[in-house]
C-alpha cells in the first residue's frame, strides 16, 4: 500500500501519484465530512438569513454571486497555494497568507477560515511525512499569520500531486457543498432542492475557477452585505454556526 | 450649458501633492508644500481647534471625466495632523466608448505619530461612468488614519440606479510595512448584479470607513470593536441601514456600511467617527467646516 508521503509535488516530475489514487484522495480531502469542521461555520449567512435578507427564493441568487465573489477570490488564493509548493519560499507563504487575511474585513470569517485551514494541514499531516507543510505551519507561526483554508487546500493538494484544474474545481465544489448544507439547517429547505441547487451552480462553479486564474494580486470579492454579516453574527442571540 | 449626461472626454492628467508637517513653533500642523495641477486644487489650509489642519479638494472640472488620470499624493509629516474633505460630492461622468477608463490614483503616507482624517462626501458614479480608484496608504508607528469611502448607485434624483459600467476600488492599507487591509471590489453592474442578495440585497449606498492607530494592543482592537459595535447596533434599522465593525488583522477597525439612503451613510460614519476618535486618541472630531 502506498504512503502518502512517498507523493511528491507534481512539479518535481517525479514520483507522481497514480491519477486513480489521487482522484480519490482529492474527493476524501474535498468531503464536508473531512473532520477539519467546515460545517461549523456560515461565515455570516446565519445573519443574512435571521435577518431576512435571505428568505428560501433568494437562495439560488446569493449561491451564485457567493461563487462569483467569494469564490473566485478563494479559488485564486488555492491556485496561489498549490503553485507556493514549488520551490517554496516561506516569505511567499507568509505572503499569500497575509493578503488573504487583509482581504477579509471581518474577524470571524477570518478567524473560521485559518481553523479550517490548520486542521486541513494537520489532518494531512497525521497521514503521513510531508516536510513541506510542517516548514509552511512553522513559517506561519513565526510570524504569527493565519493558514487560511484556500491555501491550504491548494498546497496539500499540491504536495498530494494532485491536478490543478481538479483541486479548484472540489475546493468550490466543497465551499458550495458546505453552504448549501447551512442553508439546509437555517431554512426551510429539504434534500430535493439542495440537491437541485448544487446540481444546478455546476456551471458556475466552472466559471469560478475560470475566472481564478489570475494573480492573488488581483483577487478581490464583493460582498458588503455579507461582510455585514460577518461582522454581526457573535450578536446573535441564538446561533448554530460558530463565532 | 453642458448637458451632464452627454460623454465628455476628459483625459486630463494631474497631480495634486501635499505635504503636512508639525510646526514646533505654533504647535500647528501646517500645509509645508503644495504642488498642483488644474483640474485639482487645494486653496489652502485651516487650522482647526485642535492644531490640525483642514484642506478641502477640489476638482475644478466639476468632477471626473472619461480618461481623466488625477493622482492624489498626500505625505503628513511626524506628529502632524491633516484633515481632507472634499467640497460637495465626487461625480464620475459617463465615459466615451473610446476613452479609457478615469483613474484616480491615492498615494498616502503618515510618519510616526502623524494623524489623517480623509472624510469626504460620496461618490456618485453616473451613468456610463467607468471608475478605478487604487488607494495605497502607508501608516509608521504611532500613526492614526481615519478613511471612509462611500459610495452612491449613482444619480438617484435622475432615477438613475447602478446605470454606471464600471466601479473598481482598490485599496491597501499597510503599518509598518505589513498588509493590514485590501480591498478589491469591482461592481460592474450589466455583468453582475449588484443587489443580489449578499452583494447589496435591497441597499444602494455602499461604505468602507478603516480607523488605525499603528501600535495599539490587540486587546485594546477588541475593546474598541466591542465600544463601536455597540455605536453601528444604535445606527442600524433593518431595511434601511446597516452597520457592522470588526477588528483588522492588526492596528485597525473596519466598518462596513450599507444603507438605502445616502443621508444615512454620511450621517453613520460622521457618528462612527466622532465616537471612536475620542476613544483611540482622546481628540474630539471636529466636523469640516463646510457642514457646521
Amino acid at each position: 500500500m502506498n504512503d502518502l508521503s512517498e507523493t511528491k509535488p507534481s512539479s518535481s516530475g517525479v514520483g507522481l501519484a497514480d491519477d486513480q489514487s489521487a482522484f480519490l484522495k482529492l474527493l476524501q480531502l474535498a468531503d464536508s465530512s473531512f473532520p477539519i469542521g467546515a460545517l461549523a461555520h456560515s461565515f455570516g449567512v446565519e445573519t443574512l438569513v435571521s435577518s431576512g435578507s435571505i428568505t428560501v427564493t433568494e437562495v439560488p441568487g446569493f449561491l451564485q454571486a457567493y461563487l462569483e465573489e467569494t469564490g473566485t477570490m478563494q479559488a485564486c488564493f488555492c491556485r496561489a497555494g498549490f503553485h507556493a509548493a514549488s520551490e517554496f519560499s516561506s516569505e511567499r507563504w507568509v505572503q499569500i497568507n497575509e493578503h488573504l487575511s487583509a482581504l477579509k474585513p471581518a474577524r470571524e470569517s477570518r478567524s473560521g477560515e485559518a481553523v479550517l485551514g490548520l486542521r486541513l494541514m494537520v489532518s494531512v499531516m497525521a497521514l503521513g511525512d510531508f516536510p513541506l507543510l510542517r516548514a509552511s505551519l512553522d513559517a506561519a507561526k513565526r510570524v504569527g499569520v493565519h493558514v487560511h483554508h484556500g491555501p491550504a487546500f491548494g498546497l496539500v493538494s499540491a504536495v498530494l500531486a494532485f491536478d490543478e484544474e481538479q483541486v479548484v474545481l472540489a475546493y468550490l465544489h466543497q465551499m458550495l457543498a458546505n453552504l448549501v448544507s447551512a442553508f439546509q439547517r437555517l431554512l426551510p429547505i429539504g434534500q430535493s432542492l439542495a440537491t437541485r441547487l448544487l446540481w444546478e451552480m455546476k456551471p458556475t462553479i466552472i466559471g469560478a475557477a475560470h475566472d481564478s486564474r489570475i494573480s492573488d494580486e488581483y483577487a478581490g470579492c464583493f460582498m458588503p452585505l455579507l461582510d455585514w454579516g460577518a461582522m454581526e453574527h457573535a450578536d446573535l442571540p441564538t446561533r448554530l454556526f460558530i463565532s | 450649458m453642458r448637458n451632464q449626461c452627454e460623454p465628455v472626454s476628459g483625459r486630463v492628467k494631474a497631480s495634486l501633492q501635499l505635504h503636512f508637517e508639525h510646526d514646533l513653533v505654533s504647535r500647528h500642523t501646517v500645509l509645508r508644500e503644495c504642488k498642483q495641477e488644474a483640474p485639482l486644487r487645494v486653496v489652502r489650509a485651516f487650522t482647526l481647534e485642535d492644531g490640525a489642519a483642514l484642506v478641502h479638494l477640489h476638482n475644478v472640472s466639476g468632477g471626473l471625466l472619461g480618461g481623466d488620470q488625477l493622482e492624489f499624493v498626500i505625505d503628513v509629516g511626524p506628529e502632524a495632523s491633516a484633515q481632507l474633505t472634499s467640497t460637495g460630492a465626487t461625480r464620475v461622468y459617463r465615459a466615451l466608448d473610446h476613452d479609457g477608463d478615469t483613474i484616480q490614483v491615492n498615494r498616502i503616507r503618515v510618519a510616526e505619530n502623524g494623524m489623517l482624517e480623509y472624510v469626504p462626501d460620496p461618490l456618485i458614479p453616473f451613468s456610463g461612468a467607468r471608475l478605478l480608484q487604487s488607494t495605497s496608504i502607508d501608516l509608521a508607528s504611532g500613526a492614526g488614519l481615519f478613511w471612509w469611502d462611500v459610495v452612491a448607485p449613482g444619480r438617484e434624483a435622475h432615477n438613475e440606479l447602478f446605470a454606471y459600467h464600471r466601479i473598481e476600488l482598490r485599496t491597501k492599507v499597510q503599518a509598518l510595512r505589513k498588509q493590514i487591509a485590501a480591498e478589491r471590489m469591482c461592481v460592474e453592474p450589466r455583468k453582475r448584479n449588484p443587489t443580489s442578495p449578499g452583494r447589496m440585497g435591497t441597499y444602494r449606498y455602499w461604505t468602507t470607513f478603516y480607523i488605525c492607530r499603528v501600535g495599539a494592543s490587540n486587546k485594546m482592537w477588541l475593546e474598541a470593536e466591542q465600544h463601536l459595535r455597540g455605536v453601528a447596533a444604535g445606527l442600524s434599522q433593518p431595511q434601511s441601514a446597516l452597520w457592522g465593525v470588526s477588528t483588522l488583522p492588526a492596528h485597525g477597525l473596519v466598518v462596513r456600511g450599507l444603507t438605502v439612503h445616502g443621508r444615512d451613510a454620511i450621517a453613520g460614519v460622521r457618528v462612527l467617527w466622532q465616537r471612536a476618535k475620542p476613544w483611540l486618541f482622546g481628540k474630539e472630531a471636529i466636523l469640516p467646516r463646510k457642514i457646521n
